[in-house]
């Protein structure tokens, strides 16, 4: 009730404020500079000063008049706060039951004026225990604070602010950078991967930046992006890739690289992932599949004289698994066995060894770090290479980070600067999620005969010769990012704290691709002619955010509110080019060629266009939006070194802007309250449904404070949690409104250009709006002996409604398919265990074992629709699907035939006939996932393990499907060891059609990591403070009856060539394989 | 106290942020697209430039009818014409194509759905045209457009959903019955006539909408009114109407061809016949039949190796029943397979029309398959999955020869395998729909006449001594194989629910319609589903 009387204030409140638009306003004026200046350009400075001078001004009147009440019988106290190794800066001395208080300097010295004689003191570090001592009198009270182990690892990050594992109410996991995964990490995410019950965090391949699937309490969108919203240090990242799609130049398509492969995994502090609906709630329309916050590392634990930090590593990699083709002597035999002769050209090549290697890749960080007491600093730069194990596949990573802090103004005023450089080149070999019926390079090489000779030039007809594409292929993406994140915070009072943070975020992101003239048997008539692509992105992105913190502590309770406000901007723009026709084989050339003709004509063009093409017949055309639609035709280009160039642009800006709040109120620390709410408007949406407002609340009981609850617990806190989030992620730019622009296009295989005209290609839709989950949650922390054996249980029911989805339109409309929210549930319903149990804890010698364990269900209900999903690649395979949306069902349901085996003609027989597709009662969702981990140590070693496994999924094993059946040997491919048994079973003309014969169980376990590090006995000895040396395996074995390469596999292929706009899942076509790593690394301090 | 000392900061706090803070309207600006701003409810705005939208609707038509899926394979593969047999792992494609042959397809498939909502989107783009205030021949093109769409809409599902341009996403597209369609396609294209420019051959002109192209359709709705208005009486009246448009087209200077071989015609230059051609690719009906191993210079990979005829429907040509090289005495419409005597550069090897028996390469090299025997297409095909590489007889219309030099400095500028010129509307097919009407009107001597004319202008293809409905369908055939019209000649001659080589369903007259798609059953409820699904 009482919520809901808040939410309608709240609401009002907010409308009105919405609607009161005026302009040219300060906000406005702030992020409407041009985008070519740059980021500290004058504005931002002077406005950010402005603004703090507006707040502080205000509010120091308000700070004097408090401070006038308790002036009476004061003294003044000094004193030096230490901790056992040292003095402590930036340690907080306050006295008891008042606002007056103040910090350490540099030594840990600190003068306190006005404390009353008989007043108490209380001295409090983050990871110490807290001291109270009494004044008696005394003008000097020096204290040596101890180490609270417990305390130390309680901190967690939570939205818009921080609180302790025991104070929080909603369900988070917080991971920090002791245990964070070791070894070769290309994304952040990689390094949590095991680490929470209930996230399930797998990379769709072994490739090198290839992207990551996160999930968070289950699937709830049935659109392709169920990412959570990833914030870094405080700046919400766009969902956006920041890098381009590549473009099918006659292998297929291919997915962008991961975005977050810019943060150097070295730099992060600490990783919070929240899950319930009443921690990300706080971020509204974004909340609905979780946030992970991600915390970098300042140089707040820096020694005073400053501590430099070097650590490299390297690391060997080989492919963990492969497929046990047959050799030329098994080739032959088999295809006699199955009725035919092969084509014997007398070689004996091992295809599969052609394509992949091994490898060894390097990581080296450098990092500074100092604190000074009044502020800090932390200077990073980290280079690595990795090498992925198909050829022609890596990315190289150079990031340099600055972290800066700053308390000014009597330590009232904190400002911090965060910023990444970064540049990331990726090298990607021609693979594909959506390859045609000749394979990308890895599909080639399984089906290629190993009769064939290893030469890049030997044409085998129909088939791709491996070798011959990836010596003619070549793709090579640059992306350069730039985040900064600017904030002061200033303590209006000791109870009010204001912040403002600005954050920027620009990145720009160009891939080349090339496939010469000398390739054979690809598509888009690249053989013959040369075929590339030039894709690019920018994104630009800005963000405002401004909150007001209030604490409170009345003694027997305790208040904490925030409210603030948000504004952020996405832009991303950018062109997508393509080329045909190149007079040169050089594939260094060919994107040199494709660059140099694009600047010849652009520099003919005058003025802006959406698009522009050129081939020779039709000469150079010009395609104009602006001011009125144009087209124009400039006639021949002589001496261009392509025959044909097409190129289309896009410029889409989208903005967000958002009010919130949040109070926590503390009884007697054994009852806890929480209730946030977020107004969110976007722009994504119409004007029906702008503002969304995502209300949640939260209760705790730390019942082991109760004197009922006795000594037995340690920890024992109940939680429940209840809250509506949204999402709108993966909803393209202005899908409500009617928009017109000129057609794609594209060069055609001939290399001519039909020029595109004008089309509408999004439909009105005013009603549009984001989706929205209800999520219901409970837990319990528990805690023995000291937490010596601690854990948690946690429930959840998650409803999503008004599903966000891109399906087809009732007919006649301009568009095929249509931005609509859904009529339909999916519910996730789960639960969550995880246990830790420090089992010996000792001066030399620790032992400590976790495990966690997520159980999921999941099921669409409500639902009038059936939408096929799941497409199926090969030869023969054109159309095939193996899934299916559908009322009743989990999301990635398999829709497929029942295969029974084979008739006397050696052709499969299926239940119900030969194209009787059904549900088959099986779900590429696991419904279990789970991590293991246990380190231990004696003295100056520690060894630790960390497994990770899944059961209840299923795999599509669409590589088999394609490829290792009687069929592919019929056809004169090289197939499995195992086609050998079919021998007389299967024809060798028989058909493959999508069934359950190629469905397998994708339980595993999996030896993720094993981690040995020996801390080198130094300390205070010689030039270095420390040296440790690590040696870490990374995927070193995994225990599963998945046939295929490895069971943890998502084919990604390029949105476009999603069926229906539907994610995959759970679908393995010619994966890149996964690596087996070896690193050896050492770190030192000095 | 307490209360107000949290509440007078907060406030306070408050006030000074919502004071430094204005607010952004959260619209999005014109940057790469034009935006319609009535976001509330829905009203249209015109097109920003119908020409250029007309344009665009061109090549997206030439798109969705050169592909061997969706239109072109609803109108042929479920057919006599055409099968599309599994050979081994290729070919199955979840079964699409099995099921086109042997009529068992259902309201889930795959090419049903995509041209359901092809051709109806191109509906919609039509009217958007048509609603934007153009000049007159902008909305004659438009209309003709719309109605070339629509007319195979009502002709496949027989309702036809319309969407008034106005009506946005909540409204539901009110539907129109088989006659209603009929009227409203017959409306358009009268009211097309007038404003669309008279040619005879020019292929600068015929790429485009025409008078001739108009009347040609005409001439197919009249043809077609019996099944469109289920009466299954062709109309007297009607047959005059037909031969009125057919007259009309003469008129204008198109005739049979009588100075270019048969397969000529299908090449991108000039000739008497072509009434309405599109840029679209040629490729897909040159590729998806040959084998992998018959290749031109600039596709290397050779062909798909799928489509195939049925041994019933080669034997209705003259000529040796079981091979078709030079000499043996096949009529010119059957083609010709090259051998060791007369397989050159130019022909690549690949021959015209009918394919049968050993293929050879452009070097007169007998082609093999990829295990290593000859490549010699049999005749029959015994089952419809686990087919050899060489089972069933290839036909292709289209070849990678082409006359006309590239203007690029393409270096076999002879061959184009990937050229863009697809013949829609031929002359052959408008004169023999005029013979037709004069059969239906009894008028049977004077049509043996024109089929024999006709028939005179093919090479090797002697004179007909009688007419019968069969005869005339078998006429058809021969003449206008592959050109997406066998469905429809099949229906109106009631034969499409006869029995053929691999055809499970015959004699169900529900097939005459496709299904109405399930996934536009659930998007509007308006619809009703067909009879039989």
């Amino acid at each position: 009730m009482r919520i809901s009387v808040f939410l309608t204030v709240f609401k009002t409140i907010s409308i009105s404020l919405l609607k009161r638009c005026s302009y040219p306003c300060l906000f406005n004026y702030l992020y409407k500079f041009d985008n070519q200046e740059t980021l500290l350009e004058k504005p931002i400075i002077q406005l950010k000063f402005k603004l703090m001078k507006h707040v502080i001004l205000k509010s120091m009147l308000f700070f004097a008049s408090l401070l006038l009440a308790g002036m009476a019988q004061a003294q003044t106290v000094s004193g030096t706060v230490s901790e056992p190794n040292g003095p402590l800066p930036g340690a907080n001395v306050l006295v008891k039951g008042t606002t007056n208080g103040t910090t350490t300097d540099f030594d840990g010295n600190y003068t306190l004026n006005n404390v009353p004689s008989d007043a108490t003191l209380v001295f409090s570090y983050v990871g110490f225990s807290q001291q109270e001592v009494a004044v008696n009198g005394r003008s000097t009270i020096s204290v040596t604070l101890e180490e609270d182990a417990a305390a130390l690892e309680e901190v967690v990050v939570i939205g818009y602010g921080s609180t302790t594992v025991k104070d929080a109410t909603g369900s988070v996991a917080s991971v920090t950078s002791e245990d964070f995964q070791k070894g070769v990490i290309s994304s952040p995410e990689q390094l949590i991967q095991g680490k929470t019950a209930g996230v399930q965090i797998a990379s769709g391949s072994g490739e090198p930046g290839s992207g990551i699937a996160i999930r968070i309490r289950g699937t709830s969108s049935v659109r392709s992006n169920n990412n959570p919203l990833f914030v870094v240090d405080g700046v919400p990242l766009p969902s956006g890739d920041t890098s381009a799609e590549g473009s099918d130049i006659g292998v297929g398509s291919s997915a962008a690289r991961n975005p977050l492969s810019f943060l150097n995994p070295n730099d992060i502090e600490n990783i919070s992932i929240l899950k319930d609906a009443s921690s990300t709630a706080i971020y509204g329309s974004r909340g609905a599949n979780g946030v992970v916050i991600i915390t970098t590392k300042s140089g707040r634990g820096g020694a005073s004289g400053g501590t430099f930090e070097v650590s490299s590593e390297v690391s060997v990699a080989n492919p963990a698994n492969e497929y046990d083709l047959l050799n030329r002597q098994q080739f032959l035999s088999t295809v006699a066995a199955f009725g035919g002769t092969a084509r014997d050209l007398g070689n004996d090549t091992d295809w599969q060894s052609l394509v992949t290697r091994n490898t060894i890749s390097t990581n080296t960080n450098f990092a500074y770090s100092q604190n000074y007491g009044s502020g800090n600093v932390r200077a990073t730069f980290n280079y690595g290479n990795q090498e992925g194990v198909v050829n022609k596949s890596s990315q190289e990573r150079i990031v340099g980070r600055l972290n800066a802090s700053q308390r000014l103004f009597d330590d009232k005023l904190l400002l911090t600067l965060q910023s990444t450089l970064s540049r990331v080149n990726d090298e990607a070999p021609p693979l594909s999620g959506s390859a045609g019926s000749t394979g990308d390079l890895l599909g080639a090489a399984y089906s290629a005969k190993p009769t064939w000779p290893a030469d890049p030039t030997f044409n085998p007809g129909d088939r791709i010769n491996p070798l011959n594409l990836i010596q003619n292929f070549q793709s090579l993406a640059q992306t350069d990012r730039f985040l900064l994140n600017l904030s002061g915070s200033y303590d209006i009072t000791d109870n009010i704290l204001a912040k403002a943070t600005f954050g920027y975020d620009v990145a720009n992101s160009a891939r080349n691709a090339s496939l010469n003239a000398n390739s054979f048997n690809v598509s888009r008539g690249a053989a013959g002619n040369g075929r590339g692509a030039l894709n690019e992105v920018d994104n630009d992105n800005r963000l405002l955010e401004l909150t007001l913190n209030y604490k409170k502590d009345f003694g027997n309770s305790k208040f904490d509110g925030l409210i603030g406000f948000s504004y952020q901007q996405f832009q991303a723009s950018g062109r997508n080019i393509e080329g045909f026709g190149y007079q040169t084989t050089d594939l260094d050339l060919m994107a040199d060629d494709l660059n140099n003709a694009v600047g010849r004509l652009e520099s003919l063009i005058n003025g802006g266009y959406q698009q522009y093409g050129y081939s020779a017949g039709t000469g150079l055309f010009v395609n104009r939006l602006f001011p009125e639609p144009s087209n124009e035709s400039l006639g021949e280009v002589s001496n261009l070194p392509l025959r044909s160039v097409f190129a289309n642009t896009f410029d889409n800006t989208d903005e967000l802007q958002s009010y919130f709040a949040r109070v926590n109120y503390t009884i007697a620390d054994k009852y806890l309250f929480t209730a946030t709410v977020r107004a969110d408007g976007s722009s994504k949406f119409g004007g029906n449904n702008q503002y969304g407002i995502f209300p949640s609340a939260a209760f705790a009981w730390k019942i082991n404070n109760e004197a009922f609850a006795g000594d037995t617990f340690s920890t024992l806190k109940l939680r429940l949690s209840y809250g509506i989030t949204g999402n709108q992620d993966g909803l393209g730019y202005g899908q409500f409104v009617r928009r017109q622009r000129y057609s794609d296009g594209s060069i055609n295989d001939d290399g001519a250009i039909n020029i595109p005209g004008i089309t509408t290609v999004a439909f009105a839709n005013p009603d549009l709006k984001w989706e929205e989950t209800t999520q219901y949650a409970a837990g319990l922390d528990f805690g023995f002996d000291n937490d010596r054996f601690s854990g948690s249980f946690d429930v959840y029911r998650k409803e999503t409604r008004d599903l966000l989805l891109n399906i087809e339109a009732a007919q006649p409309s301009p568009q095929p398919f249509f931005f609509q929210n859904l009529d339909a549930v999916v519910l996730n319903t789960g639960f969550e265990v995880a246990l830790n149990y420090d089992i010996l804890q000792g001066e030399d010698f620790n032992w400590t074992f976790g495990v966690n364990l997520a159980y999921n269900k999941n099921e669409i209900q409500d639902f009038d629709g059936r939408i096929a999903a799941g497409t199926i690649r090969g030869a023969g395979l054109t159309g095939a699907f193996a899934q299916r949306l559908q009322t009743g069902q989990p999301i990635y349901s398999f829709y497929l035939r029942e295969f029974i085996g084979f008739d006397a003609n050696g052709n499969p027989t299926f239940e119900g006939g030969v194209d009787n597709q059904k549900f088959v009662g099986k779900s590429a969702l696991p419904d279990f996932t789970g991590g293991i981990s246990t380190s231990a140590s004696y003295k100056n070693w520690s060894a630790s393990l960390y497994f990770n496994g899944q059961a209840g999924n299923y795999i599509y094993n669409n590589t088999a499907n394609a490829f290792f059946t009687g069929g592919a040997i019929g056809s004169g491919n090289n197939v499995t060891t195992d086609v050998i048994d079919l021998a007389g079973v299967e024809g060798r003309f028989a058909e493959a059609s999508v069934s359950t014969r190629f469905l397998e169980k994708g339980d595993f376990l999996r030896l993720q990591t094993a981690s040995l590090s020996y801390n080198v006995p130094i300390q205070g000895v010689g030039f270095f403070k420390s040296m440790r040396f690590n040696l870490t395996g990374q995927n070193l074995f995994v225990l599963t009856s998945y046939s295929g390469l490895d069971p943890e596999v998502s084919v990604v292929p390029g949105g476009g060539d999603l069926l229906n706009g539907l994610p995959i899942a759970g679908i393995d076509y010619t994966s890149f394989p996964r690596p087996r790593i070896y690193s050896l690394g050492v770190n030192l301090t000095f | 106290m307490k209360i107000r000392t949290i509440i007078k900061p907060f406030a306070l706090s408050a006030l000074i942020i919502s004071a430094l803070i204005s607010c952004t309207d959260l619209e999005i600006e014109e940057t790469d697209s034009i935006i319609s701003k009535d976001t509330g409810d829905f009203t249209f705005s015109p097109l920003a430039d119908p020409a250029s939208s007309l344009s665009d609707l061109y090549n997206k038509i030439g798109g969705d009818f050169q592909g061997q899926d969706n239109i072109y394979a609803l109108n042929e593969v479920t057919t006599d014409e055409l099968l599309v047999p599994t050979r081994g792992t290729d070919w199955g494609d979840n079964g699409v194509w099995r099921q086109l042959h042997t009529h068992t397809w259902n309201s889930a498939h795959l090419f049903i759905k995509n041209a359901w909502n092809t051709l109806n989107q191109n509906i919609f783009r039509a009217s958007e045209i048509i609603e934007s205030n153009p000049s007159p021949a902008i909305i004659a093109e438009a209309k003709f457009l719309r109605a070339y769409n629509m007319f195979f809409v009502m002709d496949f599902y027989g309702s036809v959903p319309f969407r008034e341009v106005d009506e946005g996403p909540k409204v539901n597209p009110r539907v129109l019955t088989r006659p209603e369609a009929y009227a409203f396609v017959l409306q358009d294209l009268t009211e097309a006539l007038p404003d669309l420019p008279s040619t005879g051959p020019d292929l600068t002109k015929t790429v485009k909408a025409t008078k001739e192209a108009a009347q040609f359709l005409m001439a197919k709705l009249y043809l077609n009114a019996s099944v469109y208005s289920s009466s299954g009486e062709f109309d007297s009246a009607d047959m005059d109407k037909v031969i009125a448009a057919v007259d009309a087209i003469t008129a204008s200077g198109f005739a049979i061809e009588s100075e270019k071989s048969y397969f000529e015609i299908f090449e991108p230059t000039e000739d008497t016949e072509t009434i309405f051609f599109l840029r679209s690719e040629v490729a897909p009906r040159i590729w998806n039949t040959l084998h992998y191993n018959q290749n031109a210079p600039d596709n290397t990979g050779g062909g798909w190796n799928g489509f195939s005829t049925l041994a019933e429907f080669y034997d209705k040509f003259e000529g040796d029943p079981n091979t078709n090289y030079e000499g043996d005495g096949q009529e010119e419409r059957r083609g010709i397979v090259w051998d060791n005597t007369n397989a050159n550069d130019l022909n690549l090897g690949i021959g015209y029309g009918f394919l049968i028996g050993q293929q050879y390469d452009s070097d007169g090299s007998m082609l093999k398959n990829r295990q290593g025997g000859p490549l010699s297409f049999t005749k029959e095909i015994p089952s419809l999955v686990g087919n050899t590489e060489v089972q069933g007889i290839r036909l292709i219309k289209y070849h990678p020869y082409d006359p006309i030099p590239d203007t690029g400095d393409d270096t076999s500028p002879f061959i184009e395998s990937f050229r863009r010129h697809q013949v829609f509307f031929r002359y052959a097919d408008a004169y023999l729909m005029k013979a037709e009407a004069m059969f239906r009107k009894g008028q049977t001597a004077e049509a043996l006449t024109m089929v024999n004319t006709l028939r005179s202008s093919r090479d090797n293809t002697p004179a007909l001594t009688s007419l019968d409905e069969s005869s005339l369908l078998d006429e058809r055939a021969r003449e206008l194989f592959i050109e997406t019209w066998r469905r429809n000649d099949l229906v109106r001659f009631n034969q499409f629910t006869s029995p053929w080589a691999l055809k499970e369903v015959s004699g169900d007259p529900n097939v005459n319609l496709f299904p109405i798609p399930e996934t536009a059953l659930l998007s509007n409820p308006n619809l009703v589903q067909n009879p039989g699904y």
